[in-house]
């Protein structure tokens, strides 16, 4: 598995995961996004659209970033349209919390959409 | 557990608890469940309700108690039918059957007990304090999964 922090724009960072995200390897996303939080990042994308497996440990993560970045005034995004990791984001009931859109481009887009919310909320 | 054997190829992996070989579990099952008919989308419900059982066993089956940490999976293959144990020796716990309602915020055990009754076809949990636990778990070829 490989995890690259990529500051897309200055308000946006993407996480792109490539690989399989299990119990071994998810801890390396873990501390990717905790990192890019620390670091003040508030608008984050998951890019997930290289993986192929995820299960309950990727899950918790996501989940748990999500809810950091929402506590900061910001979204995660989560980006993959593999059947294989979709599914684990459907039946755990967790695609609307992690902002779930099938590729980069549609998560960006989700993304700024909610930035003009919550500027307009703080206006 | 006294009942008849179940029929098919009996094949068994012994795996030490750590997290770097659930990977190993998943390609034996996909491996496995690819010779016997079952569908794409089987193989994948397989993979993740495997890794979570390897996974519980790694969070959770050796606490205090005298470890032996490995964990055997074991599967029945015939055509179009797979059935997985994945078993350790650990601590195991009083209740039959551990909460594995949907939850809020993942709770690691529950989530990944939930995901595996949301992806097989049967499931059954056995423990004991002392004795350890025995996740059982069968899938069949395109069969959808009720409710459970």
């Amino acid at each position: 598995m490989r995890v690259e922090r990529q500051e897309a724009e200055g308000w946006l960072t993407v996480v792109a995961v490539t690989g399989e995200l299990d119990a071994y390897t998810a801890p390396e996303l873990r501390t990717a996004l905790q990192e890019a939080m620390d670091g003040g990042a508030q608008f984050l994308v998951a890019d997930l659209t290289a993986v192929e497996y995820i299960d309950s440990v990727g899950l918790g993560i996501l989940v748990a970033a999500a809810k950091r970045a929402a506590a900061a005034g910001g979204a995660l995004s989560v980006a993959s349209d593999a059947s294989s990791v979709t599914k684990v984001f459907q039946i755990s009931g967790t695609h609307e919390l992690l902002g779930l859109q099938p590729t980069l481009p549609e998560s960006r887009e989700f993304l700024a959409s909610r930035r003009q919310e919550h500027a307009g909320t703080n206006s | 557990m006294p009942e008849p054997t179940p029929e098919g190829d009996l094949i068994e992996l012994r795996l030490p608890c750590q997290a770097r070989y659930i990977a190993v579990a998943r390609l034996a099952v996909s491996g496995i469940a690819a010779r016997i008919g079952l569908t794409l989308d089987d193989v994948e419900d397989l993979k993740v309700a495997v890794s979570e059982a390897c996974t519980n066993v790694i969070d959770h089956a050796f606490g205090s108690c005298a470890p032996d940490q490995c964990m055997t999976l074991r599967c029945w293959a015939r055509e179009g039918e797979l059935r997985v144990e994945v078993i350790d020796a650990g601590c195991g716990f009083e209740a039959t059957e551990p909460p594995a309602d949907r939850p809020d915020s993942p709770q690691p055990r529950g989530l990944g007990l939930f995901l595996i009754r949301e992806l097989m076809d049967e499931v059954q949990v056995f423990s004991s304090a002392g004795a350890g636990t025995t996740v059982r778990m069968v899938k069949r070829a395109g069969e959808e999964q009720e409710p459970q």
